[in-house]
């Protein structure tokens, strides 16, 4: 299907590829997005509205932003993402991009995690004091994030 | 919304498996104690806001941003 975005013109995306967000992204209505990961932008990729041109998010796979950041989810969470027991999930973070690139920030307390074989993903608030909303990206070589347990 | 006045010590409860109990009443502070089925997410609700919020700034963003991130993460790191 062919998809109208603000940022990138109209796109080509395979029918197949399409993610379902039954939950959306917490403030937004949308429900159906696709990941695009072209190769000039990685590490980064784009997880894009299918139904709202302008709205997408940049996000990072948190394994190679914060080797150590790890999300438990509940049963409820696996439940909605359609995950089998030994079921992978791909830990996505959302970016907050500035003009000055020290200040990018990824987003630990949020993360969206996705079943790659069903291609369901959700967008998990974790509690607790220790992840932050806006964790410096770059810093992040340096130190590494704490190991995120889930709730 | 339900609006129920509980005393110190007293518990409402939620269906069947969730509790919530008035431990602790200090000036306008109040303790509240939770108990609910196993792993279920419980937070308070500016977390959920901040993670909102949050959204709302990453959604608004410009690809020359994006452009100058990863010049900047490949002066960065070595992949």
């Amino acid at each position: 299907m062919k998809i109208a975005t603000t940022r990138f013109g109209e796109i080509e995306v395979d029918d197949n590829k399409i993610i379902a967000m039954p939950d959306g992204m917490l403030g937004f209505a949308d429900k159906r997005f696709v990941m695009l990961n072209p190769e000039k932008h990685a590490p980064f990729c784009w997880l894009q509205s299918v139904e709202t041109p302008a709205l997408s998010f940049v996000v990072i796979d948190a394994r190679r932003a914060f080797s150590d950041y790890q999300v438990a989810l509940t049963a409820e969470e696996s439940e909605r993402l359609a995950l089998d027991r030994q079921g992978e999930i791909i830990v996505l973070l959302v970016v907050t991009l500035s003009q000055d690139p020290t200040k990018i920030t990824a987003n630990l307390q949020g993360p969206v995690v996705l079943n790659p074989a069903r291609l369901i993903a959700k967008q998990v608030v974790l509690e607790g004091g220790k992840f932050s909303a806006r964790q410096p990206l770059f810093a992040s070589q340096q130190e590494p994030a704490p190991a995120a347990n889930g709730g | 919304m339900l609006v129920l006045t509980r005393k110190m010590g007293e518990v409402v409860t939620i269906g069947d498996s969730i509790r919530i109990k008035v431990v602790e009443m200090k000036g306008n502070q109040v303790r509240l104690g939770i108990e609910a089925p196993g792993d279920m997410r419980i937070y308070r609700e500016e977390i959920y806001l901040k993670v909102q919020r949050e959204n709302q700034l990453a959604a608004d963003w410009a690809l020359g941003d994006l452009e100058n991130a990863v010049n900047f993460m490949g002066g960065v790191t070595k992949e």
